[in-house]
């Protein structure tokens, strides 16, 4: 069976210790953590990943930011990334995933939602 | 006269001959005519054997026929009943189905809210510091609770006001001690029970009509309230899991504030071991 690795970038740790917790529940899903964009591009520099789950308000390097140069890197310009944010309005959203992003939750977030959209673009069943 | 007969026969053999002859004839002709009638019968006979043993062959072949259909029939009735015993089965199967898929659904809703109530107490108590147990009550409020605009205010050695200590998205000219009397947030420390705004949408609430007010309690004893003005646009309801937190945090958030200010004069010692030799029990 195959395994996957997703990297979850959040400066909350709140935030990363949930989104961790959720995605254990996901079989086969190793999950590396990062806590904002230059620790998230510093760790895809060394590591291959499937999945990119980043927040957008993030100090030093935001999530949209980081979507931007993933988008530009060849080794992971076709990765997935969902991206979690406050913000729910729709220009946003139109926003985030013009820019790249392939999916958009917004916060407070729930756990199964989080799932399903991971096990979507992964395609896991 | 006897003699003269006996020269008669004697004179004339043709004569006889030729009566026996005819006779013979006569019999041979009769016996060829009757054989010939036999040969006739027979043949009818023949034909008519023909006849009846078609006749008899296609009765069998209908005979055979309706048994083929009568097996027929028994047959598909016996697959209407196989298949209407699978199409209950596959009902049941379904329905087993479906009450499984809820199940697990509601294991993954209850996982996930047991996961955000433990991360909630986890965070709460993961700093010593006054300023970092602020800052994760504020984190709980606005990741886990969806809180926009909230305030979190401790009620004065007096007793008469409560005093803003921490708070998001509200104006700094909003940010004014409230007195205790009269007001919403002052009957919430008074009853020590959480005043929410049930059936409207708390995106809506305003700093004078608050969604959600939360008493926090040390050591049983009510020592202040957390209002939540409102909440952010895509959070348009309280679920069961909000309330749990509004009761996790009444009754952590403000001890571990309490524990943080104490460590925080105590200068961030740790008590000797004195102080923990006569706990037992």
């Amino acid at each position: 069976m195959s395994e996957y690795s997703c990297l979850i970038v959040e400066d909350s740790p709140m935030m990363r210790q949930l989104l961790v917790f959720a995605l254990a529940r996901v079989k086969n899903l190793r999950v590396t953590e990062a806590d904002d964009g230059v620790d998230g591009l510093r760790k895809l520099a060394s590591s291959r990943y499937d999945i990119i789950v980043t927040d957008i308000n993030m100090p030093i390097m935001d999530g949209l930011k980081l979507v931007k140069r993933v988008r530009s890197d060849p080794v992971h310009k076709d990765t997935p990334i969902v991206i979690i944010t406050t913000e729910g309005s729709q220009e946003d959203r139109q926003r985030a995933l013009q820019l790249g992003a392939n999916a958009y939750i917004t916060k407070p977030i729930q756990a199964p939602q989080v799932i399903a959209t991971v096990k979507e673009l992964l395609r896991i069943e | 006269m006897a003699e003269e007969k006996k020269t008669n026969e004697s004179n004339s053999p043709a004569a006889d001959l030729k009566s026996e002859r005819d006779r013979f004839v006569k019999t041979f002709t009769r016996g060829a005519r009757l054989t010939d009638e036999f040969i006739q019968d027979y043949e009818r006979l023949l034909d008519k054997l023909a006849v009846l043993e078609a006749e008899n062959a296609n009765l069998r072949a209908q005979v055979a026929a309706d048994r083929a259909v009568r097996e027929l029939v028994q047959k598909i009735e016996l697959l209407e009943a196989e298949k209407s015993d699978l199409l209950s089965r596959t009902n049941r199967a379904e329905a087993i189905s479906h009450q499984f898929t809820t199940r697990v659904q509601e294991v993954e809703s209850e996982f996930s809210n047991l996961a955000n109530l433990y991360v909630a107490s986890n965070q709460l108590h993961s700093s010593l510091s006054p300023r970092g147990v602020t800052r994760r009550i504020k984190e709980v409020l606005a990741q886990l609770l969806g809180a926009e605009r909230y305030s979190m205010y401790l009620a004065n050695q007096q007793g008469t006001e409560l005093v803003p200590i921490a708070s998001e998205g509200v104006p700094g000219g909003d940010l004014l001690p409230v007195p205790i009397a009269g007001t919403r947030l002052g009957a919430v420390l008074a009853s020590g029970q959480a005043a929410v705004e049930e059936d409207g949408d708390p995106s809506h609430g305003q700093l004078d009509r608050p969604a959600a007010v939360i008493p926090l309690l040390v050591d049983e004893r009510v020592v202040g309230v957390i209002a939540i003005f409102s909440t952010l646009s895509q959070k348009t309801r309280f679920d069961a899991v909000d309330f749990e937190l509004f009761r996790l945090l009444g009754q952590q958030a403000a001890a571990a504030l309490v524990s943080a200010s104490l460590f925080a004069q105590a200068d961030r010692r740790l008590p000797g071991l004195e102080a923990f030799l006569d706990l037992s029990v």
